[in-house]
């Protein structure tokens, strides 16, 4: 995993990633069927500033914090950069992968210019992503 | 016409500023043999320069020699910015746009303002008077790339600093850390209020002290205190990590001298029981009795922090739409949870349909007009009768009761067209501009 370096990802206020839970790796929560998660901004292939806010949607599922055990809900991850996960794992926690774990649908990026990846995942309450998990297409945005 | 301020020069063209003496009487112009010429160089025109910039000069047929120094074929440059080619007859002025070379300099670093600039030579005899006839380059035109503009550092006072309050190196602290940031000798503005000694607090977490000479990055490394805050909350992983304070002037660019705080190391622990104790403070008595309590005593609504805010993604205001249509939620600076789960900052959504806005002290009702998401959804699929519509979104605590301030958005006035395509979808925007 390339860690991107401190100043790439950035997040308003908060740092999203709480510390993981040591979480030995289980079975996934179930997701409902068709819940999808998507990218209502940024679209793929667009030029973008450097700063953007990321704006996420789901559909068929609802938004829960981290640690919240609530059937049909988990939690927002942004994936900047970052290699194909392991499903069957927690989401890593660093510069690469954005925990949303207060539950936000947006999140400001800032990132250097040239290509980038972006890919949304949901987690469980255990940040594990859902089976099958729900995860957005991976995009590639341009920041100029 | 560049200002003194926006044209710094460095120390080597102060003492050329004081070779202007006793020019006061017309001086005899020198001649200059043919020829003569003076240049740019490595700099043409029509160039897009840095804004720090470093100009040669170039001189051929003649020598340079210093102010004062009387020499047959001599001279010393002069560099014009922005003004015309000065009086052949007259000594060549010294002020910011007529920089002196007196000590025979054949090359200056000079900072300009991002902007189109000319740039001309003229090479003036020991009394800083063109030569007969004048020894001049061409005028050249730059443009100065902004992205090279240097930051303009506020002075702070002297004495300024600014401390962590109640929080020493080696501290053990909760995850969850309400911070305390001290400051003394200088005062908290917001971020964008330019007034002398003032700035806004910026914490480094796990990171260098940032760049002296601008903004201070805006990252889960470096967070802003924009609104002047003096204590933040923030959540740190369970570890060891540095902290470190930062006053940063209106342009979050540090001041000068720096107003940094030493960086200090802590350790952060998952707290014992993960009860929040900030619970909200909600109401727990039975929905409908809530407003009793609406005077100066406890709150009954749950603090919602002062810049979150709720919008439509879709459809915006005035939207003509489909009966059948997404609505779509957007929430800035709080976050989503579902109904019962009472976290700091997190809400649910209720999307009202054709109703007025609910007495905001109490539990919103439930029903076909009062769409509850207390599964944390943010979006639903719904269906409206043709026609105008008025929608509204408004975030809920764990007990359904709006926050303190609200986060809702205005009533929004949306327009379902007909099932039908053709003239009931005209007849629909019609509507719309009334």
């Amino acid at each position: 995993m390339t860690a991107m370096g401190r100043r790439i990802v950035a997040l308003l206020g908060l740092l999203a990633g709480l510390g993981l839970s040591a979480v030995v790796a289980a079975a996934g929560t179930a997701s409902p069927p068709g819940a999808a998660v998507y990218f209502h901004y940024p679209l793929d292939g667009i030029h973008v500033p450097q700063r953007f806010t990321v704006r996420i949607g789901l559909k068929e599922m609802g938004v829960a914090p981290a640690g919240v055990t609530k059937a049909n809900t988990g939690h927002h991850h942004l994936l900047v950069d970052a290699e194909p996960l392991d499903l069957t794992r927690p989401i890593p926690s660093d510069y690469n992968h954005i925990h949303l774990g207060n539950g936000q649908t947006e999140v400001l990026l800032t990132l250097p210019p040239g290509p980038h990846t972006l890919q949304l995942v949901v987690g469980d309450h255990d940040h594990i992503p859902h089976t099958p998990p729900v995860l957005s297409k991976k995009i590639t945005v341009y920041v100029r | 016409m560049l200002t003194h301020a926006s044209l710094r020069m460095l120390v080597a063209l102060l003492a050329a500023l004081a070779a202007r003496s006793a020019d006061a009487q017309q001086p005899q112009r020198k001649a200059s043999p043919p020829e003569a010429r003076v240049f740019f160089v490595d700099l043409k025109d029509g160039a897009t320069v840095p804004s720090r910039l470093t100009v040669r000069f170039g001189i051929d047929k003649m020598e340079i020699a210093p102010a004062g120094v009387a020499r047959p074929n001599t001279g010393h440059h002069h560099l014009v910015i922005d003004a015309p080619p000065p009086a052949p007859d007259q000594p060549i002025p010294s002020d910011p746009n007529h920089l002196h070379f007196g000590r025979g300099q054949t090359e200056a670093e000079i900072i300009l303002p991002a902007a189109e600039h000319t740039l001309q030579l003229v090479l003036g005899d020991q009394d800083h008077a063109p030569h007969d006839p004048p020894v001049m380059s061409e005028v050249l035109h730059v443009r100065v790339d902004a992205a090279t503009v240097e930051r303009a550092r506020t002075p702070s006072p002297p004495g300024a600093t600014v401390f962590f309050e109640g929080l020493d190196d080696g501290a053990v602290i909760p995850t969850r850390a309400t911070i305390r940031f001290g400051v003394a000798g200088i005062t908290l503005a917001p971020a964008g209020t330019s007034a002398p000694a003032t700035g806004h607090h910026h914490l480094i977490i796990d990171a260098p002290p940032p760049d002296v000479d601008r903004e201070i990055p805006n990252d889960p490394n470096h967070l802003h205190f924009g609104k002047a805050q003096s204590s933040a909350e923030v959540t740190l992983s369970p570890g060891p990590h540095t902290l470190q304070l930062a006053l940063a002037d209106h342009e979050h660019v540090p001041h000068d001298p720096p107003v940094f705080s030493k960086a200090i190391r802590v350790v952060a622990e998952e707290p014992r029981a993960p009860d929040r104790p900030a619970a909200p403070a909600v109401a727990q008595a039975a929905p409908g009795l809530a407003q009793a309590t609406s005077g100066a005593g406890a709150p009954t609504r749950t603090p919602a922090p002062p810049d979150a805010a709720v919008y439509f993604i879709y459809p915006p205001k005035g939207a003509t739409i489909y009966p059948n249509t997404t609505v779509r939620f957007g929430l800035r600076n709080m976050g989503v949870a579902p109904a019962g789960v009472a976290k700091a900052n997190t809400g649910h959504h209720h999307l009202l349909v054709d109703v007025e806005t609910p007495p905001l002290d109490q539990p919103i009702p439930n029903d076909p007009a009062h769409l509850h998401f207390g599964n944390g959804q943010t979006e639903k699929k719904i269906s409206l009768a043709p026609g105008r519509h008025t929608l509204q979104l408004i975030l809920a605590d764990a007990q359904h009761v709006p926050f303190d301030p609200p986060v809702m958005t205005e009533r929004i006035e949306v327009t379902v067209m007909a099932p039908r395509k053709g003239g009931a979808a005209k007849a629909a925007s019609k509507k719309r501009r009334r």
